[in-house]
């Protein structure tokens, strides 16, 4: 007697409410058992229309507003923007706020990347080190609340310069939190790199080569960790990257422990550079004199996120406002690396695998 | 909704009062935020602000809930899905709208993609307001909706 | 000569090779400005700078004109080092067609979609049929990005849903 076995294809929909994502965004698997067979992503959930609200507004305004794209990754959105529009009008911030806004750059990304650590370690189950990553996390908020005035959305910038000026007795505070989280971060990096349960869920898993890296076009810590050498501080340096270069962190593994490594040593790489750039701060002033009405001419302004290569296009017309403002952001180039590696994986190693290219679904919506 | 004179010993005095009564379950839902307002609730509980001693246990499902907690300023897509999720929890229900983008819209509320706040999607009880508001005044205003809750059973 | 110059210089190079372009400019000092004379020739000058693999796909802008220009123009960007290499294409408003470059460069998907949906270019050999950020209630044929987008008429018969209690 033969029973003929009926495979059945199930399809599973994740999102847009969902405990694991704190986003929005709706994904449907279908499974065969276990395994992925197929993958969806339904976005625009945080879609809310920023480039043509930016369209009507000032360009003062629109700092506020392109700060506000994405809360984990303000600094760099509202940087970008400045720069764009500081080249529009022929004018150059003074390298002391080009040197602060690359200081609040760099914390920004040790915030950015002790986050991830931990919603990713919650996302695998690991809660004791989403406990304990956000723990530290709070010593660079408290750094960046009492240099900037705010936790999060810090509008630091300005057209032409910034705002806040940091002093002797801040720099020290903020040595030593960095002493104190790059001890941490010590601690982090053996956990990702030796640590067996984890390592089971991380090592082997969501592997991308190096050719398929390039031809999905993914950016940021997670090309870097296939292989890709691609960093915007260290081939197209601005603000103050000319002055003090990074050190770009490859690994050439390209699953989702590399992803892990890559990330921890971008944070030892930023430690240093803080270190050097307070050491090395130049004098002068805060700000330059911008005029109003930005002269007519477009730029392209491209900046490296905690995530990867942001791009903006600005297009003026001579007036007080915008032409056109458009960002493209990093998660919409890595998205798709996420369907093509969630095929063929356990349905269980799928939240890893979103994790691990760092989503941030307000910046891909805008 | 922190006033200036409230000091953080005078919180936790009124913490104290109704976690001995009450223990909230809450459920987080993101309609279209920057992200800001979310993790400063995720950063709620977590060892700093720690909101689990006080029994307020962040949910992953509706129907386990008795607070949802909405952030950004709910986007045509998401206002189905908010709408489903409000409808799944179970009775007594309350809305606290967190951050300025669910009071009002907040930066976007210009933008044609957005409905201009919770407020105009459902009936919502607290209001957080901050761009995003610290963890301690998220906590402060479940605490104030409690309290007033308590109030009106009394 | 720094790498950035001779990635110009390269891509001067290509876009003059053929009768491709129309006119070649440099705005900045790291960019080039390569305007098509045919939108039917981008696939053609893609496939030049894949061969001598210059630069990646960075993004892809769209741009409207104006009513009274009649025209949308879609920018290809792509970036090699701190180079930025512009490629230019000027459709018409109501007749609005270009290629996909998704099969060249399969990145290019969802910068195509939401040019796609958010100006109304048609592009030819672009399967995903769905929205990428626009709601799926959206109406069909209002392009948001566009001059003449009004959102008023967005809000006709699209109340907010009140909950009854």
């Amino acid at each position: 007697m033969q029973i003929d076995q009926q495979r059945e294809r199930f399809t599973i929909p994740i999102g847009p409410q969902h405990p694991a994502l704190k986003e929005p965004g709706h994904f449907r698997f279908t499974v065969d058992g276990e395994i992925v067979t197929d993958a969806t992503v339904r976005l625009g959930y945080a879609h809310r229309g920023l480039e043509k609200l930016a369209e009507k507004q000032n360009w003062v305004q629109n700092i506020y507003l392109f700060e506000r794209v994405c809360g984990i990754c303000s600094h760099i959105h509202s940087t970008a923007y400045c720069l764009g529009v500081e080249r529009l009008a022929g004018v150059a911030a003074p390298p002391r706020a080009q040197a602060i806004r690359t200081l609040v750059g760099e914390l920004e990304r040790i915030h950015s990347h002790l986050l991830w650590l931990g919603v990713s370690a919650h996302e695998a189950g690991f809660d004791t080190l989403f406990m304990f990553s956000w723990r530290d996390r709070e010593t660079i908020m408290d750094l960046l609340e009492a240099f900037t005035g705010n936790r999060v959305n810090y509008s630091l910038n300005v057209l032409g310069g910034v705002k806040v000026d940091m002093t002797d007795e801040l720099a020290k505070t903020v040595l030593a939190g960095l002493d104190f989280l790059e001890e941490r971060t010590h601690h982090y990096l053996e956990v990702v790199s030796k640590d067996t349960s984890f390592l089971q869920r991380t090592r082997g898993v969501g592997v991308m080569t190096r050719h398929q890296a390039e031809v999905l076009g993914v950016v940021g810590p997670t090309a870097r960790a296939s292989g890709v050498t691609r960093d915007i501080r260290h081939e197209a340096p601005y603000a103050a990257y000319v002055d003090f270069p990074v050190r770009v962190v490859v690994d050439d593994r390209g699953d989702l422990e590399a992803r892990f490594v890559v990330r921890m040593k971008e944070l030892l790489e930023s430690y240093r550079l803080v270190r050097e750039i307070l050491a090395n701060l130049p004098d002068g002033d805060l700000t330059v004199r911008m005029p109003r009405r930005i002269k007519a001419g477009e730029t392209v302004s491209r900046v490296e996120a905690p995530r990867g290569e942001l791009l903006y296009f600005l297009k003026s017309n001579g007036t007080d406002t915008p032409e056109r403002v458009h960002a493209r952001t990093p998660t919409i180039c890595n998205m798709a690396s996420v369907v093509r590696l969630a095929v063929g994986h356990q349905l269980a190693d799928v939240p890893l695998i979103l994790a691990g290219i760092d989503p941030c679904f307000s910046c891909n919506d805008r | 909704m922190i006033t200036s004179e409230k000091s953080w010993q005078n919180v936790l005095e009124r913490i104290k009062t109704w976690a001995r009564i009450n223990s909230p379950w809450v459920i987080h839902f993101n309609s279209g935020s920057c992200n800001g307002c979310d993790i400063e609730i995720l950063a709620t509980v977590t060892p700093r602000y720690d909101l689990e001693r006080f029994g307020v246990k962040l949910q992953g499902s509706p129907r386990h809930a008795d607070i949802l907690l909405c952030t950004g300023p709910v986007t045509r897509q998401a206002r189905e899905r908010l709408l489903r999720v409000y409808e799944q929890m179970p009775e007594p229900k309350f809305v606290v709208a967190v951050g300025s983008c669910a009071l009002s819209g907040g930066a976007f509320h210009d933008c044609y993609n957005t409905m201009g706040g919770v407020d105009q999607v459902l009936p919502v009880d607290a209001y957080i307001p901050g761009c995003p508001p610290r963890p301690e005044a998220i906590i402060d205003g479940v605490v104030k909706l409690l309290a007033s809750l308590q109030k009106s059973k009394a | 000569m720094s790498t950035t110059e001779e990635t110009l210089m390269l891509a001067r190079e290509i876009a003059g090779a053929w009768d491709w372009a129309t006119e070649v400019v440099q705005p900045e000092e790291n960019r080039l400005d390569v305007y098509l004379k045919n939108p039917d020739d981008l696939v053609a000058i893609v496939t030049g700078l894949r061969v001598k693999r210059l630069g990646y796909l960075a993004a892809i802008t769209g741009l409207d004109l104006g009513t009274e220009a009649g025209e949308l123009e879609v920018l290809y960007h792509f970036c090699a080092g701190a180079a930025v290499i512009t490629l230019r294409v000027r459709l018409n408003r109501q007749e609005t067609a270009v290629a996909s470059l998704s099969e060249l460069i399969p990145s290019a998907e969802p910068y195509e979609r939401e040019l796609r949906e958010m100006y109304g270019v048609t592009i030819n050999g672009l399967v995903a049929p769905n929205y990428l950020y626009l709601p799926d209630d959206w109406p069909t044929g209002v392009y948001p990005m566009r001059r003449d987008f009004d959102p008023q008429s967005l809000l006709a018969g699209d109340g907010a849903r009140t909950v009854t209690e």
